[in-house]
């Protein structure tokens, strides 16, 4: 018996036909002009329009059931959506994180009125999430929540400050985890709920943060006396802690912790062909092992998912090794570049490179850092 | 699938190991008390003819559950070449030939006139790969001039003289050098997953239980954050030998078509050797060092088995040269599903 529970699963041939349709309309698109690809595509790559092409095809909320305006399709099939959108670099920052986390947890939690209201929007590409889990003194010590959402007569009244929250500025609700009694002396975790923040209410600020790219996709987002009705709250009062970390094996073991940066390697192998030299080969094999090794691991996840197991150590190596590989995937191909004069790059190359290391720093912080993701798997091996 | 060890050969193997091999029995082995019955009760089981075909006298088992007794003989440091006479064996049935008669090993030419022989002392027989003459030849090893190198591992390798030696059985065979390449690398490739977890497990039970500055080690981050690292090396090394048992299994009756998936399993491995054999080590301190200790018998292997057929180096810019002459759209297919080649 192994340690570690990773299925070896071979994928069924119904899933490589949707994959053939994923790469003739990315590749139309790409030809048109009517996207630049970009690594970390699914974070910082956004584009309205486009996520409402995709949701036209049916290729957002093929998870949930068509009552809702979904595709009644499997995990797996997002799967492969997922993996063709990376390999892109398409802009689908927009709709990535409502489509992977929201809307399962609207479908877990939500009234039925909010399930009608909001699902086929999230499905047709017009309604996006902003997830509001950091704070200014909340980030990898995620507990330490200080935002609170009081009860009132009709409804809770938050006030309080988020930061980090991505896409923010375009979307129309957050999910935050707030605090909505006091902790239970120092357990932290009781006491801790979700709600759902309609960001156009009466009492919402949203900041832009501007990283060192120029990009702005980060926010501030802060709340002053925002009155939300009774049904935002998701799921149980107090229950936020265990439901935050049960989502986690989802969040961290999809194809965009190893694939983000994909991109890069794609446009630089289109160049090289046949300019490679044998200490190129020796990179590119190694590369091209470790990313075929780590689809094996995030494809079993998927599985385990699909089947209701939701393996949260097994996410969180996939995560510590997939983040390194993106970075380090990065490296390699401005190392394999050498065989190509720079006066030979394409005008693509040298923008998605300058991209891809301008938005590496984040790959190890975002979703659980690197040193959270090595005290999870620390805990699993029985040493704290 | 997982490797497999409920199959009726991964579970009569891992019951003679549990009661045959126990964590002396390495140790013994190593000062010259050969474990003979463990051998022994391998070959009364008929464990080592397992890849044997009905029509030679072996039982055709599933490739899978075959793995899984060769990670059972390698969680417990086999000291008998039972993962390298099922390779013989294997090679000796796709050339028509008989089973060894006794343990084996095997040498692949392109090394000849000498070769390096994993057990070259003990096996009694070699099988050897002629890829230029489409051979498979069967020699006595007992009869042969065998000179032990100092080895990395406690299997020593041999150096081996092909001169003058009787042949005992030959014939013409259609393997192809790559089928061959990829039954052996799967076959180290699970070994070494099986090897570094062992070497894990060893790791972890002894950072909880050695103290230093009053408190177990297992309580220092530094020594957290080394093991969730190591650890995931060796998830990730599962995995990838996983993935080319599996594409063995798949491609029984060609396994040159398991050829990329068994070098990839090849290249992470061996690359990440280092990555959890040096904290592995390192958290064990002087005592991983000695040779009282068990460490050894699992880091020694890795050392040894990353380096056989040749090294990660080696094989990483085989298979980036077998990589560039296809296309991005080949190797993302490749990547994403494990269909290397095009159908």
């Amino acid at each position: 018996m192994q340690r570690f529970n990773f299925p070896v699963v071979q994928p069924e041939p119904a899933l490589e036909e949707l994959r053939g349709e994923l790469q003739a309309f990315l590749k139309e698109e790409r030809e048109a002009g009517n996207f630049r690809p970009e690594p970390e595509c699914w974070m910082a790559s956004a584009d309205p329009e486009f996520s409402q092409k995709m949701g036209k095809r049916g290729w957002i909320g093929l998870t949930w059931s068509s009552q809702y305006g979904g595709h009644d399709k499997s995990a797996l099939e997002r799967y492969i959506v997922t993996e063709e959108t990376l390999r892109s670099g398409a802009p689908v920052g927009a709709h990535w994180i409502a489509d992977r986390q929201h809307a399962p947890m609207l479908l877990a939690h939500g009234t039925e009125e909010q399930k009608l209201d909001i699902l086929p929007r999230i499905a047709a590409g017009e309604c996006y999430f902003a997830i509001g889990l950091s704070e200014p003194g909340a980030g990898s010590d995620l507990a330490n929540v200080k935002t609170r959402a009081e009860k009132v007569a009709d409804g809770w009244k938050i006030n309080g400050q988020k930061i980090w929250s991505s896409g923010a500025h375009i979307s129309h609700y957050m999910v935050a985890l707030l605090r909505t009694s006091p902790a239970d002396g120092r357990n932290r975790h009781v006491g801790l709920s979700q709600i759902m923040i309609d960001l156009s209410l009466p009492g919402v600020t949203i900041k832009p943060i501007v990283d060192l790219s120029g990009d702005a996709h980060f926010n501030e987002v802060y709340f002053e006396d925002v009155i939300v009705p009774d049904d935002c709250l998701l799921g149980e009062e107090g229950g936020g802690w265990k439901q935050v970390t049960g989502e986690l094996a989802m969040e961290r073991s999809g194809p965009e912790r190893f694939l983000s940066s994909y991109i890069t390697l794609e446009t630089a192998l289109w160049q090289l062909s046949g300019k490679m030299g044998s200490d190129s080969h020796a990179r590119l094999g190694k590369l091209i092992a470790n990313l075929r090794t780590l689809k094996g691991m995030s494809w079993g996840i998927a599985n385990l998912l699909s089947q209701g197991v939701s393996p949260e150590t097994e996410a969180a190596l996939v995560k510590d090794l997939g983040n390194r590989l993106e970075n380090d995937l990065t490296m390699q191909v401005r190392a394999l570049l050498n065989d190509l004069p720079s006066e030979d790059w394409s005008p693509d190359m040298r923008r998605i490179m300058n991209i891809g290391v301008l938005r590496a720093p984040p790959n190890t912080l975002r979703g659980g850092t690197t040193e959270v993701m090595r005290g999870i798997i620390a805990r699993q091996l029985g040493l704290r | 699938m997982m490797i497999n060890t409920d199959g009726m050969v991964a579970e009569t193997a891992s019951k003679i190991y549990t009661d045959l091999c126990g964590r002396e029995i390495p140790h013994k082995a190593e000062a010259g008390e050969y474990p003979q019955a463990l051998w022994d009760a391998l070959a009364e089981n008929g464990l080592p003819l397992a890849w044997v075909g009905e029509a030679n006298g072996g039982f055709g088992a599933d490739y899978d559950e075959t793995f899984g007794a060769i990670w059972a003989s390698a969680q417990a440091a086999s000291p008998v070449p039972f993962a390298e006479t099922l390779i013989a064996n294997w090679m000796l049935d796709r050339a028509g030939l008989a089973p060894a008669d006794g343990s084996a090993s095997f040498a692949l030419s392109g090394h000849t006139p000498s070769a390096d022989i994993p057990f070259g002392m003990h096996a009694d027989k070699i099988v050897l790969f002629d890829e230029a003459h489409h051979e498979i030849s069967l020699f006595d090893n007992r009869a042969a001039v065998r000179s032990p190198e100092q080895a990395l591992s406690p299997d020593g390798m041999t150096q081996f003289i092909f001169s003058g030696h009787v042949v005992e059985q030959s014939a013409k065979t259609d393997l192809s050098r790559k089928a061959v390449e990829a039954l052996i690398l799967t076959v180290r490739a699970v070994q070494m997953a099986a090897a570094m977890e062992m070497a894990l497990n060893l790791s972890i039970e002894y950072v909880s239980q050695r103290e230093q500055f009053g408190r177990p080690l297992s309580k220092f981050q530094a020594i957290q954050h080394q093991l969730a690292v190591a650890a995931s090396e060796c998830a990730a090394a599962t995995m990838a030998a996983t993935q080319a048992a599996s594409a063995i299994a798949r491609h029984a009756s060609d396994p040159e078509k398991a050829w990329h998936e068994a070098v990839i399993a090849k290249v992470q491995i061996g690359h990440s050797v280092e990555a959890v054999t040096v904290p592995f080590h390192q958290v064990h301190g002087a005592m991983g060092y000695t040779q009282e200790y068990d460490l050894h018998h699992y880091t020694r292997r890795l050392w040894a088995w990353r380096d056989a057929l040749g090294n990660e180096h080696h094989w990483s810019k085989l298979l980036g040269e077998a990589l560039a002459v296809t296309s991005p759209d080949q190797i993302w297919k490749g990547v994403t599903t494990g269909q290397w080649i095009a159908s």
